[in-house]
Order: C-alpha cells, then sequence, then structure tokens
C-alpha cells in the first residue's frame, strides 16, 4: 500500500510540474526554424522563386543551418530553358547577387509542394518514410519563420495553379502546432495579393503575421529586368507595365533591408514599409504576439541568435557564465531612421533578460534548473504548496479509505 | 392570325366540352403562339434589328489585350548588334550580285543562302516540291490537308527548292518549335523582297547565340516562283506527313537533297515575312494579314503581340486590309455621324456612357470590318500562312511596307534593325508560351489592328437576322394547311401532319439538284481540250439547265413549274423553303460565320418577301404591285452571279455580258481550289433557296 501510495504521490508531483511548465510562455528560445514556400510553377513566375531565394539566403546568412530550413519550390527557374543566365537566380537586373548560389537545399520540389505536404511540414504528420530532412522538428521553444509566397487572393493562396490553401486551414495548422508545442513564436509573412485576408482566422498566441497587401489590394512586381525578361503584372482584366518579376516590391523592399544587417545586429521587426514603393500597404497583425515590436530583434526569426556561455575551460560549467547574446553593435547604416535601435539587452528594463542571466546552462542540470526556475518565478509559491499538500492529504484519505 | 385565333377557341371549347379541367399552356408556349400570330411586325422588327446590330459592330469593338499571363511581350531587352545586321546586309548584297551576274541560276541562290544559314550554325537542307497548280477535288472537302498527289511524270524542268534552317535551342527539349518563313522568287523576285532575306537573316545570326531558346527556330526560305502558298504548303505536308517513296525530283539537279529533310518539334506558332513595295505613309507600314482558310484565324494574342511590339517598340504604322471603297460611301458616313451624333448625346444624359466614337473612326472601323468579314467568307486564305492553319499552327502573314526606296543602303541597316528585333520580340513572346495559344480568342472580327469583335457579339447580329426565319415558317404552315383544308373539302384526306410533304418534295429535289451542280464543275474539268473560263462557265450553264429539265419531266409531282390543280400550296412551299434556308444558314454559321453572316444578308429578305406575282398583278393594287416588285428586286439581287456582278460594280470593276460569267466561274474555281466551305453554301444552300423562291414567285395560284 506504501508503494502505491509513493506512487500516486510521484504521479501528483509530476503534474503539478507539467502544470507549472505550461503555464505562460516562460519556455526558453532555444532554436529557430524557416520555412519557405514558393508556391507558383512556370517561367512568368520567376519572381516567386526569386523572393523566396532572397529570403532563404538571408536567414542563412543570419545564422540558420540548413537543416533547420525547408525550402518548398514548385519549379526550376534556374534551370530553365528560357533563363538567359544557366543555373543561376538574380533578383536584381544589376546581375550580382547569384540567388542560386552553391548550397542551395531544397528540400520539397516542383510536384511536391502540395498543400497536403505543407500542412504535414506545419503538422509533423508525416509518412514514416519522410526523411527528417524534410521534416519541420521544432519544439516548444522554436522560433518559426514560415514565408510564403505566389498567387493569392481573398482568403486564399494557390498552390501550383491546381490548388489552394485557405485561411482557416492556415489558421487550422497553426492551431495544431501550437497544441502540439511545436513553435514558442511563430512569423508568418506572406507575400502576395490581399495577403493579409489569408490571417483572419488565425488565433492562436504566440503569431506574428505580416503581409504585403490588405483586402482589394495586389502586391506588386518590383522591377523588370529586360534580361531575364517578365513583365505584365495581371490585375482584374487590366495589365499594368510596371515590370519585374524578377522580384516582389515587398521581399524586394525586406531583402534591402537585411542586405544591410549582419548576424550582430539589433534592427527590431517594428520598420515600416512605404506604401508608395510597395504600392501597396503591408500589413502587420500582432495582437496575438505578446512583445512590442520595438522591443524584437529581427534576428528573434530571422537569424539564430542564441545566448552563448563562455566557459574558461571545457569541461567546468559553472565557473563564469557571462551572457554575451546580443551584442550592441553600432547602425552602420544610420540614415535610416526606420531603423529602430534596440537598446541594450542587459539592462534592467528587461526582467526576463536578467532571469536568463542567472539560468545555468549544463545540459544534465538543465531539466532542473527549469523546474528551479519555474518555482522560483511563480508569486505564490506558498499557496501551491499549500494545495499540493491539500490534494495529497486528500488523495491519500481517499486511497486509505479504498484499501 | 385571325384563323390561329379561331383554332386556339376550338381547342379551348374541345376541352370543355369533355369536361377536363382547361388547362393554361405554359408561359413560353403561349409567348411562341403570341410570336407566331404576329409573325410579320416580328420580322420586320427583328431583320431590322439584324442589320442595325451589324452596323453598330465597329461601336462595339473591344481594345484588344494579352490574355495569356506567358507571352509578356516587350519585357526582354532586344540583343541585336550590329553584327548581325550586317551579316543581313552582307547576304543580301550576295544576292544581288549573283543575281547580276547569273541570270536564272534559281538554285545558286538557294545555296548561297544554304551556306550562309549553316555558317550561322544552323542545320540546313533542301527540299525540292512540285509546283502543280491546284488540282480540283471536290470530294476532298474538309479532308486533311496531305491530299496532294503527285502526278506520274514531272518533267525537270518546272519545280521549286525550300531551303531550310534549324537552329536547336541550347537547353530546350527539342519538342517545339517556332517557324519563321520568308518566301523568295529567286528568278524575278524584286529587290524588296531580299530585303525580307535581310531582315530574316540578321535576327536568325542573333538567335544562333542566344541562350534563352527554349524552342527551336526553323527559317524557311520558300521558292516563291509558283507562288507564295504551294512552297509552303508542300514543306508543311513534307513536315508533317513524310513519304517514304524516293521522289522523281531526286535525280532530277546536281543539288543533293535525298533524306536529308530534318524536323523540329509541334509548331507553337509561324510568322511569314514578306517586304513589298514603297510605303505611302511617312513611317514603314506593316501591314498584319490572318485570315486562313475558311474563316479561321490565328490565336488573338499572336496579333496582339506583333501588334504590341510594332506599335509600342518598333513605332511601325500598322494596319489590316479593308475595303478602300467603303471610306468614301456617303451613306456610311452618314450612319456614323448618326451615331456619334447619339453617342454624345448619350454623354450628356449620363457621363458614364461612352460608346460614341467619332464617325472617322466608325468609317475606318466598317471599311476594316467589312474587309475582314469578306475575306472570312471567302474563306481563302489571305497568304502563306493559310497553309499552317491547316495543321492547327497559329501564323501570321507579317508585310513590310519600307518607306525608302531598296537601293537606299544607308536606311537598309535601320530598317533591318528594326525589322529583326520586331521578329525577336516576338518570337522571344511564343517562346516563354508553356502551352499551345489558347487564352484568347479564335473566334472574332477586326476592325482595326488593336480592335476586335468577338464571337459572342457579332453573332447577336446573325441571330437577329435569322429569328424571323422559323416563326414565318410556322406561320404560313399554318396558314397553308387552313387553305388546303378549305380547298378539299375533305378534313379526312388531308392529315394534316403530311401536308407538307409534297412541298417537302420538292424543296428535296431541289437540293438534290443543288448537290449535283456543285459536283458538275469537276466533271467539266474533266472534258478534254483547253477551255476558256467563259466556254465554262457556258457549259456549266447548259449542263445544269438541262438537268433541271430532267428533273421536271422524270420526277412528276416534284416540278416546280407543273400547274396541276391539286399542286403544292405555295404558303406551304415557302414554309418549309424557309425552313430549309434557316436549317442552311445556321449550320453554316458554325463552319464559317462570315459566310453565313453575309447570306443571310441576301437570303432572309430575299425568302420573307418573295410571294407569287401573279395574284399581285391581277389586283392592280398600288401595295400588290409594289410588294411583287420588291420581291422581283431581292430575287434578281439574290442570284449568285447577279450579286457578283453587283459586288464588283461597287469595288469599281464593270463587268457586263459574257465575261461577267467568265469571272464567276474563276471566282468560282478559285474557291473551290482553295477548298473553301463557301463554295459548298452557294452550290447546296443558297442556290436551291433562290430556285424554290423563283418556283415561289412563279407559283401558278
Amino acid at each position: 500500500i506504501f508503494f502505491l501510495k509513493m506512487k500516486i504521490l510521484l504521479l501528483v508531483m509530476l503534474l503539478c510540474y507539467s502544470f507549472a511548465f505550461s503555464s505562460g510562455d516562460t519556455t526558453i528560445h532555444t532554436n529557430n526554424w524557416a520555412v519557405l514556400v514558393c508556391t507558383s510553377r512556370f517561367w512568368f513566375n520567376y519572381r516567386h522563386m526569386a523572393n523566396t531565394l532572397s529570403l532563404y539566403r538571408t536567414v542563412k546568412r543570419l545564422g540558420i543551418p540548413d537543416e533547420r530550413i525547408i525550402l518548398m519550390l514548385a519549379d526550376d527557374m534556374a534551370c530553365n530553358a528560357r533563363n538567359e543566365y544557366p543555373a543561376q537566380v538574380f533578383n536584381n537586373e544589376n546581375h550580382k547577387l547569384n540567388l542560386y548560389g552553391d548550397n542551395v537545399e531544397v528540400d520539397y520540389r516542383g510536384y511536391e509542394v502540395t498543400v497536403e505536404n505543407f500542412l504535414r511540414v506545419l503538422t509533423g504528420r508525416h509518412e514514416n518514410a519522410v526523411p527528417r530532412s524534410k521534416r519541420l522538428l521544432s519544439d516548444e521553444g522554436s522560433h518559426i519563420l514560415l514565408y510564403m509566397t505566389g498567387h493569392g487572393g481573398d482568403e486564399f493562396l494557390k498552390f501550383q495553379d491546381a490548388e489552394e490553401l485557405q485561411s482557416h486551414d492556415l489558421a487550422d495548422a497553426v492551431k495544431q502546432m501550437k497544441e502540439k508545442r511545436r513553435f514558442k513564436e511563430l512569423m508568418i509573412m506572406v507575400d502576395t495579393c490581399q495577403a493579409a485576408t489569408l490571417f483572419n482566422q488565425l488565433q492562436s498566441p504566440g503569431v506574428l503575421a505580416i503581409g504585403s497587401s490588405l483586402k482589394g489590394e495586389n502586391s506588386y512586381s518590383h522591377h523588370l529586368d529586360s534580361d531575364v525578361s517578365a513583365l505584365y503584372y495581371f490585375m482584374n482584366g487590366m495589365y499594368i507595365t510596371i515590370g519585374v518579376s524578377v522580384v516582389d516590391r515587398f521581399t524586394y523592399y525586406t531583402l534591402a533591408f537585411f542586405e544591410r544587417l549582419d548576424i550582430y545586429d539589433n534592427a527590431s521587426l517594428n520598420r515600416s514599409y512605404d506604401p508608395r514603393q510597395l504600392m501597396s500597404t503591408a500589413y502587420y497583425r500582432t495582437d496575438l504576439y505578446q512583445p512590442h515590436l520595438a522591443e524584437v530583434p529581427v534576428t528573434n526569426f530571422f537569424g539564430s541568435v542564441m545566448e552563448t556561455i563562455h566557459t574558461d575551460s571545457a569541461y567546468e560549467a559553472f565557473s563564469s557564465r557571462i551572457s554575451n547574446s546580443k551584442i550592441n553593435a553600432d547602425m552602420p547604416l544610420d540614415q535610416h531612421p526606420e531603423h529602430d535601435l534596440k537598446e541594450n539587452l542587459q539592462n534592467a528594463n528587461n526582467p526576463n533578460d536578467d532571469l536568463k542571466n542567472e539560468k545555468q546552462k549544463c545540459p544534465y542540470t538543465q531539466m532542473r534548473a527549469d523546474l528551479q526556475e519555474k518555482l522560483e518565478k511563480l508569486e505564490n509559491v506558498d499557496t501551491m504548496v499549500n494545495l499540493s499538500i491539500a490534494v495529497m492529504v486528500l488523495v491519500v484519505i481517499v486511497s486509505s479509505s479504498l484499501l | 392570325m385571325a384563323t390561329e385565333k379561331r383554332d386556339d377557341k376550338e381547342n379551348e371549347a374541345v376541352k370543355t366540352d369533355d369536361g377536363s379541367p382547361k388547362i393554361k399552356p405554359r408561359p413560353i408556349v403561349q409567348l411562341g403562339i403570341f410570336l407566331i400570330a404576329h409573325s410579320h411586325v416580328f420580322s420586320v422588327v427583328f431583320s431590322a434589328a439584324g442589320i442595325m446590330a451589324l452596323l453598330l459592330l465597329p461601336l462595339l469593338a473591344k481594345n484588344t489585350y494579352i490574355s495569356e499571363n506567358a507571352l509578356m511581350p516587350g519585357s526582354a531587352r532586344s540583343m541585336l548588334s550590329h553584327r548581325d545586321v550586317s551579316d543581313g546586309s552582307k547576304l543580301v548584297k550576295d544576292i544581288k550580285n549573283l543575281r547580276l551576274n547569273h541570270e536564272g541560276q534559281g538554285v545558286e541562290v538557294q545555296r548561297l543562302i544554304g551556306k550562309y544559314m549553316s555558317e550561322m550554325g544552323a542545320e540546313v537542307y533542301y527540299q525540292k516540291f512540285h509546283p502543280e497548280g491546284n488540282q480540283f477535288h471536290p470530294l476532298h472537302f474538309f479532308s486533311g490537308p496531305d491530299s496532294y498527289t503527285l502526278l506520274g511524270n514531272v518533267s525537270c524542268a518546272s519545280y521549286g527548292v525550300n531551303v531550310a534552317g534549324i537552329i536547336r535551342a541550347p537547353r530546350g527539349d527539342g519538342k517545339e518549335s517556332i517557324v519563321l518563313v520568308t518566301p523568295y522568287d529567286s528568278t524575278n523576285g524584286g529587290d524588296y523582297e531580299a530585303l525580307s532575306l535581310g531582315i530574316a537573316s540578321s535576327l536568325f545570326s542573333l538567335l544562333a547565340r542566344v541562350t534563352w531558346l527554349s524552342k527551336d527556330i526553323i527559317w524557311l526560305v520558300a521558292d516563291s516562283r509558283h507562288g507564295d502558298y504551294r512552297p509552303v504548303a508542300a514543306w508543311l505536308s513534307e513536315y508533317h506527313t513524310p513519304s517514304f517513296k524516293a521522289s522523281d525530283l531526286s535525280k532530277c539537279d546536281e543539288l543533293n537533297t535525298s533524306h536529308s529533310f530534318r524536323r523540329a518539334g509541334t509548331m507553337a506558332a509561324a510568322l511569314v515575312l514578306k517586304v513589298d513595295g514603297r510605303s505611302e505613309r511617312f513611317e514603314d507600314t506593316l501591314s498584319i494579314f490572318a485570315e486562313a482558310s475558311n474563316g479561321q484565324m490565328p490565336n488573338l494574342d499572336l496579333i496582339n503581340v506583333a501588334n504590341y511590339l510594332a506599335v509600342h517598340r518598333q513605332g511601325f504604322y500598322v494596319k489590316v486590309e479593308k475595303v478602300v471603297s467603303l471610306l468614301s460611301s456617303t451613306w456610311l458616313k452618314i450612319v456614323g455621324e448618326l451615331f456619334e451624333a447619339v453617342g454624345k448625346m448619350a454623354h450628356t444624359l449620363n457621363p458614364d456612357w461612352n460608346f460614341g466614337i467619332p464617325a472617322a473612326d466608325y468609317l475606318e472601323g466598317s471599311a476594316t470590318l467589312a474587309s475582314s468579314l469578306y475575306s472570312q467568307a471567302l474563306g481563302i486564305p489571305t497568304g502563306p500562312h493559310g497553309a499552317f492553319r491547316d495543321y492547327q499552327v497559329d501564323a501570321i502573314t507579317l508585310k513590310v511596307s519600307p518607306r525608302f526606296s531598296p537601293d537606299n543602303t544607308a536606311r537598309q541597316h535601320e530598317f533591318f534593325q528594326r525589322g529583326a528585333q520586331l521578329l525577336e520580340g516576338t518570337i522571344r513572346s511564343v517562346n516563354n508560351l508553356l502551352e499551345k495559344f489558347h487564352q484568347s480568342f479564335f473566334l472574332y472580327l477586326l476592325t482595326s489592328p488593336g480592335k476586335f469583335i468577338s464571337v459572342g457579339v457579332y453573332m447577336i447580329a446573325f441571330a437577329l437576322l435569322v429569328a424571323p426565319l422559323p416563326m414565318v415558317a410556322a406561320s404560313l404552315y399554318i396558314d397553308g394547311c387552313n387553305a388546303l383544308t378549305k380547298a378539299t373539302h375533305n378534313p379526312a384526306e388531308n392529315l394534316k401532319s403530311w401536308k407538307w410533304l409534297d412541298a417537302a418534295k420538292q424543296v428535296l429535289a431541289l437540293h438534290l439538284l443543288g448537290f449535283i451542280v456543285t459536283l458538275l464543275p469537276y466533271f467539266i474539268c474533266q472534258v478534254p481540250g483547253e477551255h476558256s473560263p467563259t466556254n465554262r462557265s457556258i457549259m456549266w450553264a447548259t449542263t445544269i439547265s438541262s438537268v433541271l429539265l430532267i428533273t421536271c419531266v422524270t420526277i412528276p409531282g416534284c416540278s416546280p413549274f407543273s400547274s396541276r390543280l391539286h399542286g403544292t400550296n405555295w404558303a406551304v412551299l415557302k414554309s418549309v423553303t424557309i425552313s430549309a434556308a434557316f436549317i442552311g444558314l445556321c449550320l453554316m454559321s458554325i463552319i464559317n460565320f462570315a459566310t453565313a453572316e453575309i447570306g443571310a444578308l441576301l437570303l432572309v429578305p430575299m425568302c420573307l418577301m418573295v410571294r407569287p406575282i401573279k395574284p399581285d398583278l391581277r389586283s392592280r393594287s398600288v401595295k400588290s404591285l409594289l410588294r411583287s416588285l420588291c420581291s422581283m428586286v431581292l430575287v434578281t439581287i439574290g442570284f449568285p452571279v447577279m450579286f457578283f456582278a453587283i459586288c464588283k460594280g461597287l469595288i469599281g470593276e464593270g463587268l457586263v455580258g459574257l465575261s461577267l460569267g467568265g469571272e464567276f466561274w474563276t471566282w468560282l474555281e478559285s474557291l473551290w481550289a482553295w477548298k473553301s466551305a463557301t463554295y459548298l453554301y452557294i452550290g447546296m444552300v443558297h442556290l436551291p433557296c433562290w430556285l424554290l423562291c423563283l418556283c415561289i414567285l412563279f407559283h401558278p395560284s
């Protein structure tokens, strides 16, 4: 009987632990993932592939490794016979930046890019045979960047000229991800026509959504590369000869912003897009996202900036714990006022960071440390303990009366 | 009308006698009865509306737009260099020198072109073909285009040699190709014709070195000594249906052409380039020809791309054919001004109504529309591009008229550059295509290079025009049946549903006659000996008359002119005639809309107006005399030969007497030779209907 009681006690303790664990967004940021999707085929949609590859290049440059990037490209523009520059993809007419350089790992290509596969990647419900490299193996501490581009409309995004991803499909997948604890923070960035409508059904907390255009607006291509050749953006039966097709305006300016950053920059997410440049209005949906955008560095999603701990010697873990997480580098380009300089993160006005600084990073004690931290953070520890004791007493009485 | 109403009343009475509840007919049935009862009024209204809609068409024309996303014309920068252009200039100079030195040495020019092509890195081959004239094959209508049969012994004296070069797309899959055709007459082609070779050669030199080709490029220099069409058709026929028999021509000449015919993939599009005559305008002029056999048109996108690039990139003055004589016609001008005034008035009433166009635009539009209708109705292709349409390949002919004389070499360079850039842009657009042309329209009429009328709009005019036919037929049938019932005084003998049988027999006999008439020219052509077209037309006329006589004599009851006591009632005959005309016109509108439209303009008033003149003449009232005169005039115009003469007169070529017959015969022969469905229409729909109208006109009632 005693043995059984012990077991029940253990069970209750575990329950308490998990309750404490799941309450609040206190999970630490462990890793960064990126899912980059280009949903359209055909040569005249060159710009969509260039958009995606631009983002791919950026996140990779800012530190997300290839095994944590799921790249989905619906067509192969680089090897298209119409491409004047074989095996190269450019997002600019000056052809300086080859986006299709070395080490582009495409995880889903061509006809593999379907709504089904996309949802499987998000929700993690794969068949057994799917290799790890094609899975989004994120955890509850992951920051995920989900970038999608293609042809969209009111609450849908077209995949491959054949199917559509609807806004409630997306919202459902995100909800499943949340429930399965597949992310801590999720940023969805969509560059399509009427991109904002795609976020209408989102409900899960921790989701930040940025779209290139509002409902009823088109997302325009940036400029025309006469060598790569593309033009004519279709809009309600009218044609506007603005060109590109090598890249869309939203992504172009996003990329122009990122190209000036390096891994140590602290530019915040709170940057504004000029509607005149975009010819559409960029849309932010922040109501599901707790932190203020001005306080969130872009590297939160676009890079993989972890806190690193200096140790004097390799195996003496507890000797020193200097967090040099965010080096406050000067902004290299002061002429861009839209960059919000991030305050020094080691300032006292950010209690979260202070807490983090005290953390022990030894992997063996991680679990215990976390638990300890959780317990420390609970303001009403006493009530919690009292409650637990009361429950234990109750359980003991019930079990003993049963026996 | 009155009888109909009485019928209705009787029916109702019967029903109420039976005691069954009175069933109210459905609304649609009621509407039908109403329309039939007032068929006279409605036929006038509908016909007038039909003609009105036809006149309104230039107003309803929409601006063309590029429908296919993949085309992206004009987005790419031209890569044509001066070296390419000087290649072209050099070829033209060499050809000129060659022609000065070797007069009449045809093959030399082809060799030279072939040499140039292979120097550029293309695969070159020569194709010999028989320039046999178009044969009369009446039974090959609607058959495939591969009906060119080789005649037994062909002399080596006259044959044509095509030169073709293929550039393979460096990274393409080799399954598709784009064809560029330059017809060139090596013996007596003018200097202007050589310029087209210069443009094509400049372009070819460029395409041989570019990396963006996804489709192979074929440049065909067609030997146009025997016409533009035939060499292209011969080449296409060989391309698609290879013959495995050794041609007689292979041993004819020193040019070794055997076993070397090369192919690329399916043709995505074809462009025919011609240069001729000096432009009358300040700019270089580009004329676009698109009509293929039986009024088939290439996809509108192809015309749009060429038009867009020519206007917005190269600054050509683009035009399509128009009937020039219409531009100076007074009545059309008045109509145009009327529409303009109405449009302005509507604009003042509501600023959103902007359908008015200036009278000058209207005049231009209708002249172009008339030409478009005429070329489609004729069913004869307006250039070598017609041969491609037979293989479902979209093709257009671009005829460029430079504004300088061909000796001016200074201007020549710039001209080559612009021509080649236009073609480069068009080819690059087609190169971007992923599928066949399918987005834009295939059924349309052009009112200017940038405006078109789609099938949905122009069908309305035709539908309004033919709508009275079934109404009047039904109304006449009811009238005729009542008259017959009265005449025999024995309702039991005249089963109501069989009354039309006599009339139908007659109609059928005349349609059979029409069929025979249609086949006749074939047999006349088999008559040995040389005959002038006039003689042939006389032979044709006599044969027809004799056949008509034989029909009348041998088949009693079918004779249209027999004056038997119980002959068919003319009203029933007219009813069946109108039904036949209706069916014929509707069938034709599916095959070739333009023919049906023009045919309806002739047939519908004739069929509606015609009635026996005997009682009208007897009554001697002004109204009936006018009526008979009207129907006489309409029937006269309705005779195909007469209409042909009137058309010629309108264009300005007066023809009288026997030469008219000859002209008409040549015209018919050309229709036949080009396998135009219009020929079948004239023989099997129009002529029988006209004969039937004649029967009704002289009906002894």
